[in-house]
């Protein structure tokens, strides 16, 4: 959250704006203060000014809505620093949107056995730490246990794993309890980096890093406008070319206008996130190149299914049929499609022709049977929602503007995200509504994560509870990873359940990546798997 | 013995100022009062195909990014920022004017409790104790309404007390009295009345901070929420806007300026019209 006159407010609501989990949405800028703006060296980028064979020694500056850096530890870090950290840390493969498939990166080839129950690695060799300890098998077995360990954060992603073994110094031999893509976990943009754990327990107060990606720490000041900057590492094993980009700063600019006027100014070089109508200026403004890239993330709108009204079925297959899907999508300007299931499109297990319809006359019949609707007393929603999200808000507009003639008053609460999550842990809503992504490029966390029974709910805010869809669930990564047909069909199957049987969720739409970057940059790939990321490395000044 | 003359500031001045405002609050309310049937458009229509046309014709005012016609909510949003308004000055004026007057009639140590309670809740910025109860409360109309007459009522218990206490020393009083009026009779028939002045001049100077201030909750979003049609969320909502659809943020925004404006140009007028030091000749 962003918005308004924030430092009168700053003090005020400080206690509410906190950094999200990096899995659902709200995230909201933490009050730390007024920023103080650096002197220009860091944020003077000359992106036109780099000739191919010409050293460039421009920074490339990043403008975040968000705080960069929440966690420090590759272990445990959840959130907004997945773009500061994938230039910092590498995981074994990297994931190809492109291809749709994990590539080589600390390991350069990959081999699955015992039905993909036995996974061996080949790692690179004379890959360095920043710390300067060689990256081998042994330490890789090592940071990989560290996080398994540890087990915050995105851990779980290592849950199939049983033993791991490093044979000699470039092998990496997994055993697994049960079948898994290890390859596609290995890619996840969180808990999944290799680091040295040597050095770890020494990197959270971010004056150093313990990573083997082609950036290591420059400076970081929390709370500052420019709070994170990072610099090449000399010995990085791709090495260098003159034309790369040596030096990157993260200038944190909440507010949306401001951010557009100083990339119009040349004074950032990339803003993740326009709305839709500064976007279309973008497309129509020189010097400035704009990006649409549909994303891996969707909005979930979580219904009540243990308590209060929403437990009945029926009210909420209403609901479901009381949201404007067509009129959402046309009021968000291209920043959404529509959604069809759970699943967005691009990865394993996307369905076609489950697309949401909207009908209001079905909506007012299912009330109606249910003991609510025009003619019974009014009934009354509760339901949360980020705070800040332009987005969020008009799909709390449509919605309440609609449920109003079926004499169902929504009252929406927009909310901080961890005072929303929290309210959520204790089943205080009748409608959650959240963003979702994956930790990598695989469906399975939107089921495992958000519809696996749980008696204590993290982000199973449905509360569904049942045995059969829990049973289908857990069969999942061995489908994936031995029999991809079987696999797509019990996804099939597991959404149909879940939205059209059990109505716990409606997916109204998957966002569209809207960015605008300077022009005079070249190789900036959105990679969905990663949100937000720019991979720094492979950009360089147009010549 | 003659008292000194002072020159009369103006002649008229104020009482034309007073018309002027009172002829734009009038208007406000009733724009407001007749909303459903001066709007062109029902209060909530939603239509996203027709999002963030610019003004025209059809849509004096555009449409918002759900296709809303703005000039209807502009309409509507009067109603809530109006009686919001109204419902914080009589609350806090009815809180604040029993305790004033109580105050200044007893005197002694009741004076002190009351008045020493009063400048506790004085000694905060007044917009900052709103924002806090906001927080703490849950965001609603009635919060903004129960937040800012928190802040509101001890200028209307200082200004009647300091009244009523001059009153009480007045021989009629003293008189009432002495001929056995009980306390509460006093202050109802002959104290309450005749410090009631400055406070009804101060109450029309107030009501364009009230609006203001709730306007601004609701920016903050700590006041009246979606679907409701309140100028300060109409702001808020239309502010990343401003560059690329102006009219989204511009029109709440001048009705907030010119309702508050023409009720500080009624209270002003109507303190030069009741200045003593004009009638002296």
């Amino acid at each position: 959250m962003r918005w308004h006159k924030r430092l009168l407010v700053a003090g005020v609501i400080g206690a509410l704006s906190l950094a999200a989990s990096a899995c659902a949405g709200g995230q909201v800028r933490g009050a730390g203060g007024t920023p103080q703006p650096t002197t220009g060296e860091n944020t003077a980028a000359q992106p036109s000014q780099g000739q191919a064979a010409k050293e460039n020694d421009a920074t490339f500056v990043y403008a975040p809505n968000l705080d960069v850096v929440t966690d420090w530890d590759p272990a445990s870090s959840y959130s907004n620093e997945i773009i500061a950290m994938s230039n910092i840390y590498e995981g074994l493969t990297r994931y190809n949107a492109e291809t749709k498939k994990p590539e080589p990166r600390l390991a350069t080839e990959w081999t699955s056995a015992d039905d993909g129950k036995e996974w061996t690695f080949k790692l690179r060799q004379g890959v360095k730490f920043h710390t300067g300890a060689p990256m081998d098998a042994e330490a890789a077995k090592k940071a990989i246990e560290r996080t398994m360990k540890m087990n915050a954060g995105a851990a779980y992603i290592w849950g199939a794993v049983d033993t791991i073994e490093a044979p000699d110094a470039s092998t990496l031999k997994f055993t697994l309890k049960y079948a898994t893509p290890l390859d596609l976990v290995a890619s996840s943009g969180y808990a999944a980096y290799i680091y040295d754990t040597g050095a770890v327990d020494e990197v959270k107060d971010g004056k150093a890093d313990a990573g083997t990606g082609p950036y290591t720490v420059d400076s970081w000041k929390k709370g500052q406008e420019t709070e994170l900057t990072l610099k090449a590492f000399e010995d990085y094993w791709g090495g260098w070319k003159p034309e790369q980009y040596k030096k990157v700063a993260f200038r944190v600019t909440p507010e949306i206008t401001t951010a557009w006027q100083l990339l119009k100014q040349g004074e950032v070089n990339f803003v993740q996130r326009l709305n839709p109508q500064l976007f279309e200026q973008a497309g129509a403004t020189e010097g400035v190149q704009a990006t649409r890239t549909p994303s891996f993330q969707n909005l979930l709108v979580l219904f009540n299914t243990e308590s209060g009204p929403t437990k009945d079925v029926r009210v909420r297959q209403a609901l479901q049929y009381a949201i404007d899907y067509d009129g959402l999508v046309s009021a968000l300007k291209g920043a959404g499609q529509k959604a069809s299931g759970l699943v967005p499109p691009g990865l394993l297990g996307h369905v076609f022709g489950m697309e949401p319809t909207h009908d209001l006359a079905k909506a007012q019949e299912l009330m109606t049977s249910a003991g609510y609707g025009p003619d019974n007393p009014e009934l009354k929603l509760t339901m949360t929602y980020a705070q800040g999200d332009d987005d969020q808000k008009l799909f709390v507009t449509l919605l309440s503007s609609a449920l109003k003639k079926i004499n169902v008053t929504l009252q929406a609460r927009p909310m901080a995200w961890n005072a929303q999550w929290d309210q959520g842990k204790k089943k205080g809503q009748d409608i959650f509504v959240m963003y979702w992504f994956p930790d990598y490029a695989d469906p399975y966390s939107w089921f495992l994560n958000v519809f696996r029974s749980a008696d204590k709910p993290e982000f199973n805010l449905s509360y569904l509870k049942d045995d059969e869809i829990d049973a289908a669930i857990d069969g999942l990564p061995r489908l994936t990873a031995t029999d991809a047909g079987s696999a797509e069909m019990a996804y099939d199957e597991l959404q149909k359940k879940i939205i059209n049987e059990k109505a716990a969720v409606a997916v109204p739409y998957v966002q569209t990546y809207q960015r605008a970057l300077t022009a005079g940059v070249q190789g900036y790939i959105d990679n969905p798997a990663y949100p937000n990321v720019v991979f720094f490395y492979d950009l360089k000044p147009a010549s | 013995m003659t008292a000194p003359v002072l020159r009369r500031p103006l002649p008229g001045f104020g009482d034309r100022f007073a018309v002027a405002g009172a002829l734009l609050i009038a208007l406000v309310v009733l724009a407001a009062l007749l909303a459903p049937w001066l709007a062109p458009y029902p209060a909530d229509e939603v239509d996203p195909v027709n999002a963030l046309l610019p003004p025209s014709g059809a849509h004096w005012f555009g449409t918002d990014q759900v296709g809303r016609d703005v000039f209807t909510r502009v309409l509507y949003g009067g109603r809530t920022s109006l009686s919001i308004a109204v419902a914080v000055l009589a609350v806090s004026a009815a809180a604040g004017v029993t305790l004033g007057v109580v105050a200044g009639y007893a005197g002694g140590w009741v004076r002190d409790v009351i008045m020493r309670v009063t400048d506790v809740f004085l000694a905060f910025p007044a917009l900052l104790l709103s924002l806090t109860l906001a927080v703490v409360l849950q965001p609603s109309v009635t919060t903004v309404v129960l937040a800012i007459a928190v802040t509101w009522w001890p200028w209307y218990a200082r200004l009647s007390a300091s009244a009523a206490a001059s009153i009480a020393g007045r021989p009629y009083v003293d008189a009432a009295r002495c001929l056995g009026v009980p306390a509460p009779l006093i202050i109802v028939r002959h104290v309450l009345p005749n410090s009631v002045t400055p406070v009804l001049v101060q109450l029309s100077l107030d009501a364009g901070g009230v609006i203001l201030t709730a306007a601004a909750l609701s920016y903050l979003g700590l006041g009246a929420q979606e679907p409701a049609a309140e100028w300060g969320l109409m702001v808020q909502q239309g502010q990343t806007l401003f560059t690329t659809n102006w009219w989204v943020v511009t029109f709440p925004g001048l009705a907030i300026l010119v309702t508050a404006f023409a009720f500080n140009v009624l209270g002003e007028g109507l303190r030069n019209a009741l200045d003593p030091r004009r009638i002296v000749k």
